[in-house]
């Protein structure tokens, strides 16, 4: 019943989409164990930082989003403006706009619904393996049913790691010390992901300014250091790509 | 104890939550309206490394807003070691442990 209504009546075709949905799954195992370690860290953040239960399950059940929820916090906490909240959670985001560009010629053809929820569901490790995986496909193949519910796949386990741990976050908050370093799991796995990226001469000198500019631009207001990194890192990568590009020429 | 109120908070995972559809939405809504040119598309195939490695390179080159290249920096020399894991193994779960089980041995050292 349930296998019907998710990959659709059609036997061959529910087969592939399931098929493809269970390797998104796998492919990106690995990483959940990260988003579930980072889901407790937050979980338990959140009724640290002062939140009740009930506000702590609307924030991680709603809003779905690590890094904007933890800079959220100490202003919620602070009794900061809403308005200030809301537009420092909207800077940290803001990567995410990028990310949905990177996104748009895979999904661009599902309905206005399929791409709200695929949007919804995006993360920073989803995006980058994804991109490792179907990033130098022939711009004809983007958007196949196998990328769709690979992409489904991960975002779905990933959906998995986070919510019940940072539940159990919430409730087990008073028992979880918060000096183990757990959250370092994390940038490790962070970082882990990243490093087969860096193949390509643009790719290496792209993550390299952006990690430059992420360290200097780190005080910056409204945690604005992210994304200026970022794009100061597609800057460079767009760069050595024209330069190699003549140089072959 | 939460400098809001109830309602305020409320409003504020409100508005989060909007914040979250509307950034990881942006250009998925758009849809087929546009076509990104393809040198941009080629850029933005860039953008998960460089928002990696922003997201990382703080929380291993810096502690307490300040930047902290040391060896007394225990998650620098851990990621450093892991790092390198990772470039031989590929094995992420391994480079994980390996980092965790060393930032944690050199802390409690």
């Amino acid at each position: 019943m349930i296998r019907k209504a998710v990959f659709g009546a059609h036997p061959t075709l529910a087969a592939q989409r399931r098929a493809a949905f269970l390797r998104g799954m796998r492919i990106i195992a690995p990483g959940t164990v990260a988003t579930a370690v980072w889901g407790l860290v937050t979980g338990v953040a959140m009724v640290k930082t002062g939140l009740t239960q009930a506000e702590a399950l609307g924030m991680t059940l709603l809003v779905y989003a690590g890094s904007a929820q933890l800079a959220a916090l100490p202003l919620i906490a602070a009794g900061a403006p809403v308005w200030v909240v809301l537009a420092t959670a909207l800077v940290v985001n803001l990567r995410f706009v990028i990310f949905s560009a990177t996104l748009q010629p895979y999904f661009q053809r599902l309905s206005f619904g399929r791409r709200v929820l695929l949007g919804y569901l995006t993360t920073d490790l989803g995006v980058a393996v994804f991109v490792s995986r179907y990033g130098d496909c022939k711009p004809e193949e983007r958007g196949s049913t196998e990328q769709v519910w690979v992409f489904l796949g991960m975002a779905c386990a990933n959906w998995l790691a986070w919510q019940p741990m940072s539940v159990a976050g919430i409730f087990l908050a008073a028992w979880v010390p918060g000096h183990w370093g757990l959250e370092f799991t994390a940038v490790l796995a962070l970082m882990a992901i990243m490093l087969p990226m860096l193949g390509s001469k643009p790719a290496a000198a792209g993550a390299a300014t952006a990690a430059v500019v992420a360290v200097l631009a780190a005080g910056f207001p409204l945690k604005l250091g992210l994304v200026v990194a970022v794009l100061c890192g597609m800057v460079v990568a767009m760069s050595f790509d024209f330069m190699l590009d003549r140089r072959r020429a | 104890m939460s400098g809001m109120s109830s309602t305020e908070v409320w409003l504020t995972i409100v508005g989060l939550t909007l914040v979250t559809v509307v950034t990881r939405g942006a250009f998925l809504l758009i849809g087929e309206r546009i076509n990104l040119p393809e040198r941009v598309q080629h850029a933005l195939r860039y953008a998960p490394a460089c928002a990696l490695a922003a997201l990382v390179a703080p929380e291993l080159l810096m502690q307490d807003g300040q930047v902290f290249l040391s060896f007394e920096n225990f998650k620098l020399a851990a990621a450093v070691v892991a790092g390198v894991v990772m470039l031989t193994t590929r094995n992420v779960l391994f480079t994980m442990a390996v980092g965790m089980l060393l930032f944690t041995l050199l802390r409690l050292a």
